[in-house]
């Protein structure tokens, strides 16, 4: 069951690297892909429908860290307290920018707007990188530090970066697109993302396995409730993403609701 | 270690952050429910007239539910992560029984809702009208799946049931006695029905701050009298649900003060003000749990209930009367006053809401799980500074939040059903038909 309850966990946070650090990259990559207003905003259209599918990815890691891990939870939450006030609060802040964006027609509203999506995916994306140095040193209970943590932050938000831009290849078109391919060549195809994601997924898991998780699960009556229930939704929620990706597949080339 | 600073600190942000994020749900769960039934009816009468009103209500009100959902939302996130800032000591003591039910809520409500909402909202194009207004019933019926599951987190630390005590801390014992925790599904019921009451109120305001306007400019400006159908209507849906949810919220309200009695004697005498028996049963909290203060904080108590039934009410009997009003079609074209008086109840039910939460609340302290963890022991061991950076950036952008989402929420109210973006068809360039196009350029 503690395996079983790894996985899952393991599950839900690749879900969301892989998923909610593409739209996260297009975000940071902003100012660089959309060169006026009109421009940001097709580029936010790429990430449009899944940012918000995206996200619960680890909201939902969130929540099976806390159900079936609850010491380690707090003691990780608690010991990263400096790392994880900058994520959260980047990743509010990018949020809000998206969601009000579109809700007000000033040049100087979406200037900000798009500023907000910008600094708020940097910020997040870059107390990822302090977290993961802090998981991968074997340390989770206090922040990392030193130059080793500063160069796995700014390895980590690159590759956030790498793996926005190779989402948004496949995504954007006209100039936007352009850009995107001027930057990356004849690498912005499927394979390059493939290989970004695969990146993206190496991470966490590298961080998981550093951390005493069979040791710290939650008690077998818990798990032998909660695990089952959980492995028996997962298949469903699957399909309910795959259901909204298989709906948007199709390039932007229009603005959207955002 | 902590001093107590650190615990107050993390108190106030703990209060703040989910009383700002209650005054997003309340306001969501109610207007969500309201927007399906909208659409369903926009559905089944889709050949009609009518058909072609409620589609018009569903894209303005569903605006609404949209940048009210957007910002709920956001403010969520820290609150789920905020257990295990602030708050380790419960995932240590009570975690074994108490994240399950955030673990269900995350994965099997949240993460559902979400999936779904995109789908609705960038997807309204895309599907055939039933498919795309079965997607908002997945979305409304997982908010209240969602509400449910924190209820049962909430009505455990109000009420612990279910459970084995060990050396470590506790145990789950009763699955079924932790889902049916009667804590739990009373304050879920009292949820439902104050939920719906905001958006009641939401609505109502909205509608007749539309037809005060209405009046003031006079019909003739081209749509307006749609407008004014629209709004006479959803002004008519609003008034005519206050009451019986008002009832059903109070009805649950009255169960829970009856079981309060056995559930938490304490409060029960605090908000008695039953100081005979608050002496009594901190005499015998101290000899079961040893020295300390067993009360909770008493004009705080008392007040927040207080202020929580006197703003029921007033909502109750100006809630009734405007149902009687709003079978007058003259009433609810005109009465000008009237339209004022909707527009300015628009705040109640929120400040009922907060004062609810205050009452259960603040009303169990000491305790973080009644009667098992005290809430000085589940802090998380950070330092007084780092809580005030925490609370200080936190706060501001909460606040933010807070101020920017009404700003646009009245603006979107403002502007009316013609300027709504929501499901507007992106296939088309310029993003479809807009008959008022804006005078500022839109990019």
């Amino acid at each position: 069951m503690e395996i079983l309850a790894a996985a899952l966990l393991g599950f839900f946070t690749v879900g969301y690297l892989v998923l909610g650090g593409a739209d996260l990259g297009v975000g940071m990559l902003l100012p660089h892909l959309g060169r006026d207003g009109r421009e940001r905003r097709l580029v936010l259209a790429a990430i449009a429908p899944f940012f918000l599918g995206n996200e619960v990815w680890l909201i939902a890691a969130a929540g099976v860290f806390i159900g079936c891990f609850p010491a380690l939870e707090g003691d990780l939450f608690g010991g990263q307290f400096a790392v994880l006030v900058p994520l959260l609060a980047g990743w509010v802040v990018r949020d809000a920018g998206l969601w009000w964006r579109g809700r007000a027609a000033h040049r100087a509203w979406h200037a900000l707007c798009d500023g907000m999506v910008t600094v708020g995916s940097w910020a997040a994306a870059l107390s990822w990188g302090w977290l993961l140095a802090g998981l991968l040193t074997g340390d989770p209970t206090g922040p990392a530090g030193g130059p080793a943590a500063v160069l796995t932050a700014l390895g980590v938000a690159a590759l956030f970066a790498v793996h926005g831009m190779a989402f948004a290849a496949l995504r954007l078109t006209g100039p936007p697109h352009e850009r995107v391919r001027s930057s990356t060549g004849r690498a912005g195809g499927a394979g390059t993302f493939a290989l970004t994601s695969a990146a993206m997924a190496v991470l966490p898991l590298a961080a998981g396995a550093r951390l005493p998780l069979t040791d710290t699960a939650a008690h077998g009556p818990v798990l032998g409730l909660l695990v089952p229930a959980l492995l028996a939704v997962t298949p469903l929620l699957v399909a309910a993403q795959a259901w909204l990706w298989w709906t948007f597949r199709g390039r932007v080339t229009g603005p959207s609701y955002l | 270690m902590n001093g107590s600073e650190a615990l107050d600190l993390a108190r106030w942000q703990f209060a703040l952050t989910a009383a700002a994020h209650f005054l997003f749900v309340s306001l969501t769960l109610g207007l969500a429910t309201f927007v399906t039934a909208v659409q369903t009816w926009a559905v089944l009468r889709r050949r009609s007239r009518q058909g072609a009103l409620y589609e018009r209500m569903v894209r303005f009100w569903g605006q609404l539910y949209v940048v009210n959902y957007a910002v709920g939302i956001v403010t969520g996130i820290v609150m789920e992560f905020q257990f295990g800032l602030a708050w380790s000591g419960l995932g240590h003591y009570a975690g074994n029984v108490f994240g399950a039910s955030l673990a269900m809520e995350t994965v099997v409500a949240f993460f559902v809702e979400s999936t779904f909402l995109g789908l609705w909202i960038f997807g309204w194009h895309r599907f055939g009208p039933r498919v795309h207004c079965a997607l908002l019933w997945v979305v409304t019926g997982t908010a209240y799946l969602s509400a449910y599951w924190i209820l049962v987190a909430n009505g455990f630390l109000n009420h612990p049931v279910g459970h084995t005590q060990t050396d470590h801390g506790i145990e789950l014992a009763d699955a079924g006695a932790v889902l049916t925790n009667p804590s739990a599904l009373l304050a879920f019921g009292h949820i439902a029905g104050g939920a719906a009451v905001t958006a009641a109120f939401f609505v109502a305001g909205v509608s007749a701050y539309h037809l005060f306007r209405c009046r003031t400019t006079g019909e003739d400006a081209g749509g307006d009298a749609d407008d004014a159908v629209l709004f006479r209507r959803s002004l008519r849906i609003a008034a005519f649900t206050a009451p019986p949810a008002l009832l059903f919220t109070a009805v649950f309200g009255g169960l829970q003060l009856s079981a309060l009695a056995s559930f938490q004697p304490m409060k029960d005498a605090v908000w008695k003000a039953e100081t005979a028996k608050i002496a009594r049963l901190q005499a015998d909290l101290v000899e079961r749990f040893g020295p300390g203060d067993h009360v909770p904080p008493e004009s705080l108590t008392r007040g927040a209930a207080l202020l929580m039934l006197v703003a029921f009410a007033l909502m109750l009997y100006l809630s009734l009367g405007s149902a009687l009003l709003a079978f007058f079609r003259p009433a609810v074209e005109r009465f000008r006053a009237w339209h004022l008086l909707l527009m300015a109840m628009v705040p109640l039910p929120y400040v009922a809401m907060t004062a609810g939460w205050v009452f259960r609340e603040v009303g169990r302290q000491p305790w973080v799980v009644h009667e098992l963890l005290r809430t000085e022991d589940a802090l998380t061991d950070v330092s007084a500074g780092a809580m005030r950076v925490s609370l200080t950036v936190f706060g501001t952008l909460f606040a933010l939040l807070l101020v920017v989402n009404w700003w646009l929420l009245l603006r979107t109210a403002r502007r009316g059903p013609r300027a709504v973006t929501l499901g507007r068809d992106e296939r088309v360039p310029d993003g479809g038909p807009s008959p008022e196009p804006d005078p500022v350029p839109s990019y």
